[in-house]
């Protein structure tokens, strides 16, 4: 691009003071805007993407897909996949890819939910995201501190905590209205209607959560401390550490982070369901990476932000319910999800290594 | 060049060009050597040298001009093709401290075999022949790659090299790691495969070693080729004229520092197996340099104090308290930094900005209720970009297209930015050109002017002679003596570095 060239950029002074001849003359035609449009498709590219969706369901679909109902479905569809991505991208910013222990994180702890109905809608959630402070310090500590390989280790994690809830419940199902019991009805009621409120008569509760979970997210990882060490140690955990950064505790926070809000989703997933089944939150572990990625958060971490990762999770929803509209099944619709995902992340590495960012 | 010619040109380039986003790091540059030549390729760090033989190595798709192998035009877009078309690299920094066996290095990707399994005897014979080519006949094939030394490790990758029977070889800063015999002995086999008929191109900052060595030497700067001469028709300040583009000078100002009073001693320091006993003291106002041979544990020794390592035995004292460093954490809030010898591995985030490198380790004090912005960090960046000649002067610019020479004034900038008042800087000029150096030179000297602690540890004697107010020795993991600034010379470190002289203690 040779129209980039900037030959009237003023003359940096590159050489020591007071030694500048005209043969030290600083290299001025090597000076090259840095091109806006890259930066910008990087920052943004992701909601281009989306309004293209938008775009081709329109022309697909016409009225049947641009309507509010359908956009409302398609919303709900994604803010339980958006509550566990925002989550999950800290681990991924963090340089450590993903946490595939939040799938059965979010069944625990909506069979605890459950199980503690009787004693009221507070000790029900609060214990039902203890179940992800507890998942999320023992993946830190194994993680952070023990420097375990995250995906091994959160794929073992999620073994273990698939068998400790098909041995304690006996791989059975269970039903809050059951686990209420004689009295309780209203209990369970309230349990079952959790997923089901909706503030001004319209807008589903989950909706206002994950705003404020984007809101919140976004805000711890470019305005705080920890956001900023984050970064550092997403890039490199070494030289995070000698940096005087605590990496171990940095990353381990990801960690934490992430099984919380896999809790909290799982909460909802259950409540959505009525049932405490070992399958709920089954493909949340691929379908978050995924809109994580999707969203501009590339697996070396470091890069990215909330934002995006939002804009990701609309992508996917939009992608999935034009298929639908299209009349694909579910099974093909992962195939073409998984492909996404590959193409993402080549174009992603191929881009960056143009960009000269490669340092791998 | 007539006679030269005969032979032939096994490779030509002809104005090629490479762009990064935001520079043209290779201009239009032309570039020749012939079979059995020995060419030199030198300037300063972000000449363009690396990027140039990048090129040839096939990492590149997307350069610009010709390049002709033999007189036939190749496109080297990729490794694969340029291993194909003969061209070998051997790069400054070594791959292989490996637990596998050097045959199997040598060989790797064409391991001999019989039907289907391991041909060991074979794979010995043939390690052993290419060893040999290398002056490594005697050594035992089967050792592991981490039990050699490096510099038989450096041989080996040579050796691997030629298992390809490349016609062209490609050697960058082959002798940063090297003593001085090893030296000899490298030019000597280089020598004797420029005669076998290999055209060979020899990467340096070292110009001594670029006379003994080459026949022609190329000079760039500024991603241009600026001229290229024989050998014997130039001299040392002709080539370092046309290197930096001005005159040589004196690099180092002697002045005079009346250090303070005490701000860190040690005490019987040790870390088991890497020093013991250690003790010292660094004055306010004071650069002390530690001079010793590699693996003497200086770096050791640093990371230690600066709690990146775990302390053993002894005590530290920081103006006259003990204190106790667990980690570079309370370091930092101690005022107390530590510049690492390692700046891709342990000093600078390369996928991040120039900026966000500088500010890294100051986030905790950019944070006010709870809220961090960079903004309050801004002024100290822009001025720090400016002190120290950082190009290109754009905080947004990523690390890893910054050229060595400016990405070590970014570590440097990222340690002066907390402002410490005692900093330790492990090799703090390694590998940059005499441009970065004398500024960095610069910024240390300031940073002691303004009454801190600076502790230098650096191999470059000159650099460790000429900056130090004082110079402390070690050597395998002891502390074994003192030079006085005044009386240290080159010769004087060096040998106490090697245990002899009189300023090494008694006993």
């Amino acid at each position: 691009m040779p129209d980039d060239l900037n030959q009237q950029q003023p003359a940096q002074q590159n050489s020591p003071p007071g030694q500048g001849n005209a043969a030290a003359a600083p290299p001025v035609s090597r000076e090259l805007k840095q091109s806006g449009l890259n930066l910008w498709i990087n920052r943004f590219g992701v909601y281009v993407v989306a309004i293209l969706f938008i775009l081709v369901g329109i022309i697909l679909f016409g009225g049947s897909f641009f309507n509010s109902k359908n956009f409302l479905n398609i919303l709900d569809a994604v803010t339980l996949l958006g509550m566990a991505a925002v989550g999950v991208a800290f681990v991924t910013y963090s340089g450590h890819f993903a946490d595939l222990s939040i799938p059965t994180t979010m069944a625990l702890s909506g069979y605890i939910a459950i199980e503690l109905i009787p004693l009221g809608m507070f000790m029900s959630i609060f214990t039902g995201l203890l179940v992800g402070v507890g998942v999320g310090l023992v993946n830190a500590f194994a993680v952070g501190k023990l420097r375990a390989n995250p995906i091994i280790w959160t794929l073992a994690m999620a073994y273990v905590t698939k068998g400790v809830v098909r041995w304690v419940w006996l791989n059975k199902q269970i039903y809050p209205d059951i686990k209420a019991g004689i009295g309780n009805e209203h209990l369970a009621d309230a349990f079952i209607n959790l997923y089901r409120i909706r503030i001004f008569g319209s807008i589903s509760i989950t909706v206002i959560i994950l705003i404020a979970l984007v809101i919140a997210a976004q805000f711890l990882l470019k305005r705080t401390k920890f956001g900023q060490q984050l970064k550092v140690t997403g890039s490199s955990y070494d030289v995070a550490r000698l940096s005087g950064i605590k990496a171990s505790r940095v990353v381990g926070t990801a960690f934490l982070i992430s099984s919380l809000t896999a809790a909290l989703t799982g909460i909802f997933i259950t409540s959505l369901g009525k049932v405490g089944a070992y399958y709920n939150g089954e493909g949340y572990d691929f379908n978050a990476v995924t809109a994580v990625v999707i969203g501009g958060m590339t697996l070396n971490g470091g890069r990215g932000d909330i934002i995006g990762v939002l804009g990701g999770v609309f992508v996917i929803g939009l992608m999935r319910n034009i298929m639908t509209l299209m009349g694909i099944d579910t099974f093909s619709q992962t195939v073409v999800q998984g492909i996404v995902f590959i193409t993402v992340v080549y174009i992603n590495a191929r881009s960056l290594r143009k960009l000269g960012r490669d340092d791998a | 060049m007539s006679e030269a010619e005969q032979l032939g040109k096994a490779i030509e380039m002809k104005d090629v060009s490479k762009q990064f986003p935001g520079t043209i790091a290779v201009d239009t540059v032309s570039f020749d050597v012939q079979a059995g030549e020995v060419h030199a390729l030198v300037g300063e760090n972000g000449a363009g040298k690396s990027t140039l033989m990048k090129m040839l190595a096939g990492s590149f798709n997307d350069y610009t001009g010709q390049i002709f192998i033999g007189g036939q035009q190749v496109k080297l877009h990729s490794p694969s093709i340029a291993k194909d078309e003969g061209i070998e690299m051997i790069y400054q920094e070594l791959t292989q401290a490996l637990p596998i066996s050097i045959a199997e290095n040598l060989l790797v990707g064409r391991l001999p075999r019989k039907k289907g399994f391991l041909d060991k005897k074979r794979m010995v014979e043939e390690s052993k022949q290419l060893l040999e080519r290398v002056g490594l006949g005697d050594l035992d094939p089967l050792l592991e790659i981490e039990e050699i030394s490096q510099h038989q490790a450096q041989l080996v990758e040579i050796a691997k090299a030629l298992g390809n029977a490349p016609s062209i070889l490609v050697m960058d800063e082959p002798t940063s790691a090297l003593s001085r015999d090893e030296v000899a002995l490298l030019f000597g086999i280089i020598h004797k495969l420029r005669d076998e008929g290999l055209a060979i191109i020899y990467i340096s900052h070292h110009l001594p070693e670029v006379f003994e060595v080459a026949d022609r030497v190329t000079v760039m700067r500024d991603g241009k080729r600026i001229d290229t001469r024989k050998v014997s028709d130039v001299t040392t300040s002709e080539l370092v004229e046309m290197m930096v583009g001005r005159k040589m000078e004196e690099m180092f100002s002697k002045r005079v520092r009346t250090p303070g009073k005490e701000k860190l001693r040690v005490e019987n320091l040790s870390r088991y197996g890497f020093f013991h006993n250690v003790s010292f003291s660094a004055h306010e106002g004071e650069v002390l340099g530690i001079g010793g041979l590699a693996g003497a544990g200086r770096t050791e020794l640093a990371r230690a104090i600066t709690g990146v390592d775990a302390i053993d035995e002894g005590e530290i004292f920081l103006d006259g308290k003990q204190i106790r460093i667990k980690n570079m954490t309370e370091a930092l809030e101690k005022d107390v930094g530590y510049l690492t010898e390692d700046r891709k591995l342990f000093g600078l985030a390369l996928r991040l900005t120039v900026g966000e490198n500088i500010l890294s380790a100051l986030i905790p004090r950019l944070v006010k209720n709870f809220v961090f912005s960079s903004k309050r960090g801004a002024g100290k960046m822009k001025s720090l970009i400016n002190e120290l000649n950082i190009y290109p002067p754009d905080p947004g610019r990523t690390m890893s297209n910054l050229s060595g020479g400016n990405q070590q004034k970014v570590l440097l900038a990222k340690w002066l930015a907390i402002e410490p008042n005692v900093l330790f800087l492990d090799e703090p000029t390694r590998g940059v050109d005499v441009g970065a150096k004398v500024t960095i030179h610069k910024a240390i000297e300031k940073l002691a002017d303004q009454g801190n602690a600076v502790i230098v540890v650096s191999s470059d004697l000159p650099e460790l002679v000429g900056i130090s107010d004082r110079i402390v020795m070690m050597r395998k993991g002891h502390m074994i003596g003192e030079i006085p600034g005044g009386e240290a010379t080159e010769e004087t470190v060096l040998l106490a570095a090697n245990g002899e002289g009189r300023y090494v203690n008694a006993g």
